[in-house]
C-alpha cells in the first residue's frame, strides 16, 4: 500500500512540498525558489521532500496541488485554491484561530474561518503587488538592504515615516524621494512596513475582524511585518514555526482525507481513523512547537 | 470539495438570443440611415429616455450602447486609444473614453457637428455609419464621469452641438418616512424628474421645429410597459430549479429594453423569450448542464467577455441566477407605468436605476433577491472603471456575509476594457468561494 500523500503549494515565488503518512504525520517537507511560477522549482522542492522522507513518487497514494500553478502540476490528482488550503493548513497548525492572514509573494489574503474550520470569508489584494513579498523584494533593491536584513533593520527606527500603500510602484518613488531627503534606511523600512500592514488592515476589515488571528506565508518569517500588522490590529499575531508551508500542509491534509475517505466526517473504521497525536506532529503553531518539523532545514527567504 | 473540471462545459445560452441581434442590428441600420431621411440625431448617456425622442422621430445613439456594440464585436479598441492620445486617461470610465474615442476620430477626419463618422473607424462597416449628433441629452443618475462624459463631447463638438441636461437626483433613503419607491424624499425627486422631462421635451420641439407627439409617446410606453412586464416575468421564472436561463442571458436581452424602438417588436421577443423559459421548465432543461451552485452576479456587465464568462461558470456548474445590473433596472419597476400618463412611470424608473439607490435601499432589494432565486454565493464584479457601481460593494458584500451567510468573491474587471480582465486571479476568487460553498454544503451548513 502506498504509504503518503503530498501536497504541493506552486505559488508565484516559491513552490513548497509537504509530504504525510496515512496518520497524518509530517514526514518532510521542502521549500524551492527558482524564479516566478518556476517548473524548477517544483521539481526541486518534490525532489527535496523525497529525499528527506527516504521515499520516491512511487510511494505517494494521493497528491493535492494549490497555487497559482495548481493546475500546472502532472502528479496532482486534485487541486484546490490557495484560500481553501491556507485556511486548512493554517487551522490545523492552530485550531483555535478564527483569521488567517497569509502573505506571500505575490498576493495577500485574509482568510476569517468558522467554528468548523471552514472558509466563511475571504479577501484578496488585487493585481496590484503593494503589501505583499514582491512588495518588500522590490523595496528591498531600492533601499540596497538584502531582504533577509530588511526586518530587523525596520525594527531599530526611531521617527514613523509614511509612504504609499496602494501602489508598489509608486512606494518605490516615494522610498527613493526620502532616501533623497537624507531619511535613514532603518525609517524608511519602517514605513515600508508599517504600508503593507495598512494594506492588510484594509482586508482585514473587508471580511471582519476576528481572533484569534494566525499569521502564515513568508512574509510572516518578517518581524517588523508581523509587529506593524500587530500594532495596527491591536492584537498579537499567532506565527507557526514554519509560516510559508501552510498552503502545501492543507493540501497534504486534503489528501489525506482523500486517501481515508474523510473527506468531512471521520469513518468509523479504526483503521482509517487519522492518528489524533499523529496529526498534532503536523501541527507548527508557536505556541505548540512542531515535534516532528525537521529544524535543521535552513530557512529560505521570506517567501 | 469541488472536482477538477475534466472537459469543458457550455452555457445553454437561450435560442431566442438570435431574434435581439436582429432586433439590434436592425435599429443601428435606422440610426446610420436618419440623416439620409432627414432625421435629427440626438446623443445620450445613462437612463433609457430614448421614448422621448423616439416620439419625436429623432434618432438616438446611446453611449453605453455603442461601446458595448464596439466591445462585443472587438472594435473598441481603435476608438480607446484615440481617447487616450487625446489625454483622456485610462482610469477614466471606459465607456466614455470609448465613446469619446468616437468623437475625436470623427473630429481627427474634420467631420464635425451635422457630418457623419464615415471612414472614422477604418474598416469597421457597423462605425462608419454612426451619424455625429445634433443634439445631445444628459441623463445621467449617481456618476459624476457620466454627466461630464455629454459635457467633453459638446466641447469635443465645439460647443456648437445644443445640449440639455436632467439631473437625476440620489435616492437616499434616509428620511423617516423613506421606502423603497416612497416616502416623501422620493414623491419630491419624483415631482423634479417629471419636471425636467417635460422641460426637456420642449428642447426637443426646438430641435425638430414639430409640434411634439404626446400619442405617439403614450404609445411607445404601452409597448415598453409589456415588455418590462414579460422581462420581469421570464426573469421570475427562473426561480425555478435548475435555473432556465442565468444573468448572462439576461444581459444580452437588455437592448430591448434599453434602446430598441418601443414597439410590438420589443413586446413580440420578450412573449418569445418567456414562452422559451416556460419550454425549458416543462422539460428540465438548465441554463448550465449540471446545476449545482446558484449564484448572484453584483456590478456591471463585462460586454467583452459574456460568452466567456457564461462558459466559464457553466464550466463550474454554476448558474449566475441573477444580477443588480439586470434585475434592478431597465424598466423592472413595470407596474409604475401608466401608458396615458407615463412622464411618472418613466420619472420613477430612471430615479431606481441599479447606481441610484442609496446602500441601505439598494441591499434590502439585493437580499430579497438572494432570497427569492435562492443564491448560494455571490460574485462581485468591480468594473475598475465603473466606480458608480463599485462604490458600494464592500457594503453588499458585508450585508449578504452577514445576513445571509453566503460567502462572496469579488472580482476585478471593466465594461468595455478587457485589459484589467486577469483570468488566472479572477478564476482563483471564484474557485475559492465555490470550494467555501461545496464545504458547507457537505458541512450541512445551510445558507
Amino acid at each position: 500500500m502506498k504509504a503518503y500523500v503530498m501536497g504541493i503549494d506552486f505559488g508565484s515565488t516559491t513552490a513548497k512540498t509537504v509530504i504525510l503518512d496515512r496518520k497524518g504525520k509530517m514526514v518532510a517537507w521542502s521549500v524551492g525558489q527558482k524564479g516566478s511560477v518556476s517548473d524548477a522549482g517544483v521539481r526541486e522542492s518534490m525532489a527535496n521532500a523525497f529525499e528527506k522522507a527516504g521515499i520516491t513518487q512511487a510511494d505517494i497514494a494521493r497528491t493535492v496541488s494549490t497555487g497559482y500553478g495548481r493546475r500546472m502540476i502532472d502528479v496532482a490528482d486534485q487541486s484546490y485554491t490557495e484560500i481553501t488550503c491556507h485556511a486548512r493548513g493554517a487551522v490545523h497548525m492552530c485550531p483555535e484561530a478564527r483569521l488567517v492572514i497569509d502573505i506571500g509573494g505575490q498576493d495577500s489574503k485574509v482568510i476569517a474561518v468558522d467554528a468548523n474550520g471552514l472558509v466563511s470569508q475571504f479577501a484578496m489584494n488585487d493585481r496590484c503587488a503593494a503589501g505583499t513579498g514582491k512588495f518588500l523584494e522590490t523595496l528591498a533593491r531600492a533601499v540596497e538592504v538584502p531582504i533577509e536584513e530588511m526586518g530587523p533593520l525596520a525594527l531599530t527606527a526611531n521617527e514613523a515615516l509614511k509612504i504609499s500603500s496602494m501602489c508598489a510602484t509608486f512606494a518605490e518613488t516615494e522610498v527613493i524621494g526620502l532616501l533623497a531627503e537624507g531619511k535613514q534606511k532603518p525609517e524608511v523600512l519602517g514605513a515600508v512596513h508599517a504600508s503593507i500592514a495598512q494594506r492588510t488592515i484594509g482586508l482585514v476589515a473587508r471580511v471582519g475582524k476576528r481572533s484569534p488571528v494566525i499569521m502564515t506565508g513568508g512574509v510572516a518569517k518578517n518581524a517588523a511585518a508581523v509587529h506593524h500588522i500587530a500594532k495596527a490590529l491591536e492584537v498579537e499575531l499567532i506565527i507557526p514555526d514554519f509560516p510559508q508551508i501552510a498552503g502545501a500542509l492543507g493540501a497534504a491534509l486534503f489528501a489525506l482525507d482523500e486517501v481515508t475517505g474523510q473527506v468531512d466526517a471521520p469513518k468509523t473504521d479504526e483503521d482509517d481513523l487519522v492518528d489524533e497525536e499523529a496529526m498534532s506532529n503536523s501541527r507548527g503553531c508557536a505556541t505548540k512547537p512542531c515535534q516532528n518539523s525537521p529544524k535543521e532545514q535552513p530557512l529560505l527567504g521570506p517567501f | 470539495m469541488s472536482q477538477t473540471i475534466a472537459l469543458p462545459k457550455k452555457a445553454n445560452r437561450l435560442r431566442t438570443a438570435s431574434l435581439n441581434n436582429k432586433l439590434v442590428n436592425d435599429y443601428w441600420t435606422e440610426v446610420f440611415e436618419a440623416p439620409k431621411v432627414g432625421r435629427k440625431v440626438c446623443w445620450y448617456e445613462g437612463v433609457a429616455i430614448n421614448p422621448l425622442m423616439q416620439a419625436a422621430d429623432v434618432a438616438w445613439v446611446h453611449g453605453e450602447a455603442w461601446s458595448a456594440l464596439l466591445a462585443a464585436r472587438n472594435n473598441e479598441e481603435p476608438a480607446q486609444q484615440a481617447s487616450e492620445n487625446r489625454g483622456y486617461l485610462k482610469d477614466l470610465c471606459s465607456y466614455a473614453r470609448t465613446h469619446i474615442g468616437c468623437g475625436v476620430m470623427a473630429q481627427n477626419k474634420g467631420e464635425a457637428s451635422g457630418a457623419s463618422f464615415s471612414d472614422a473607424l477604418g474598416a469597421n462597416a457597423l462605425a462608419d455609419n454612426v451619424p455625429a449628433p445634433d443634439m445631445f441629452i444628459s441623463a445621467y443618475p449617481y456618476c459624476s464621469t457620466g454627466q461630464q462624459w455629454d459635457e467633453m463631447l459638446y466641447r469635443l463638438f465645439k460647443k456648437k452641438v445644443p445640449i440639455f441636461n436632467i439631473s437625476v437626483p440620489w435616492v437616499w433613503g434616509n428620511k423617516p418616512d423613506s421606502v423603497y419607491l416612497g416616502g416623501s424624499e422620493f414623491r419630491e425627486a419624483v415631482e423634479y424628474m417629471k419636471r425636467q422631462l417635460r422641460e426637456c421635451v420642449k428642447f426637443i420641439e426646438a430641435q425638430t421645429g414639430k409640434p411634439y407627439d404626446w400619442d405617439k409617446l403614450h404609445e411607445i410606453m404601452h409597448y415598453t410597459k409589456q415588455a418590462g412586464q414579460l422581462r420581469m416575468e421570464a426573469m421570475e421564472m427562473c426561480a425555478t430549479k435548475p435555473a432556465p436561463a442565468s444573468f448572462f442571458d439576461w444581459t444580452t436581452s437588455l437592448a430591448p429594453v434599453n434602446f430598441v424602438p418601443g414597439g410590438p417588436a420589443i413586446v413580440d421577443y420578450f412573449e418569445k423569450v418567456k414562452l422559451e423559459i416556460a419550454e425549458r421548465i416543462a422539460n428540465g432543461e438548465g441554463t448550465v448542464p449540471k446545476e449545482r451552485y446558484r449564484l448572484f452576479w453584483d456590478g456591471i456587465m463585462n460586454w467583452n467577455k459574456i460568452g466567456w464568462l457564461a462558459n466559464k461558470f457553466a464550466s463550474y456548474d454554476a448558474a449566475m441566477v441573477a444580477g443588480r445590473y439586470t434585475h434592478m433596472g431597465f424598466w423592472h419597476e413595470h407596474e409604475c407605468i401608466d401608458a396615458n400618463d407615463p412622464l411618472e412611470g418613466m420619472a420613477i424608473n430612471y430615479l431606481v436605476c441599479p447606481i441610484n439607490l442609496s446602500a441601505p435601499l439598494m441591499i434590502e432589494q439585493i437580499i430579497k433577491l438572494c432570497k427569492f432565486y435562492e443564491i448560494d454565493g455571490v460574485v462581485l464584479h468591480a468594473a475598475r472603471t465603473c466606480r458608480a457601481f463599485s462604490n458600494p460593494q464592500y457594503m453588499i458584500a458585508e450585508a449578504v456575509a452577514r445576513r445571509l451567510n453566503l460567502p462572496v468573491a469579488m472580482i476585478e474587471g471593466d465594461m468595455v476594457d478587457e485589459s484589467f480582465y486577469k483570468d488566472e486571479v479572477v478564476s482563483s476568487r471564484i474557485e475559492a468561494m465555490l470550494e467555501a460553498i461545496e464545504s458547507r454544503k457537505r458541512a450541512g451548513i445551510a445558507a
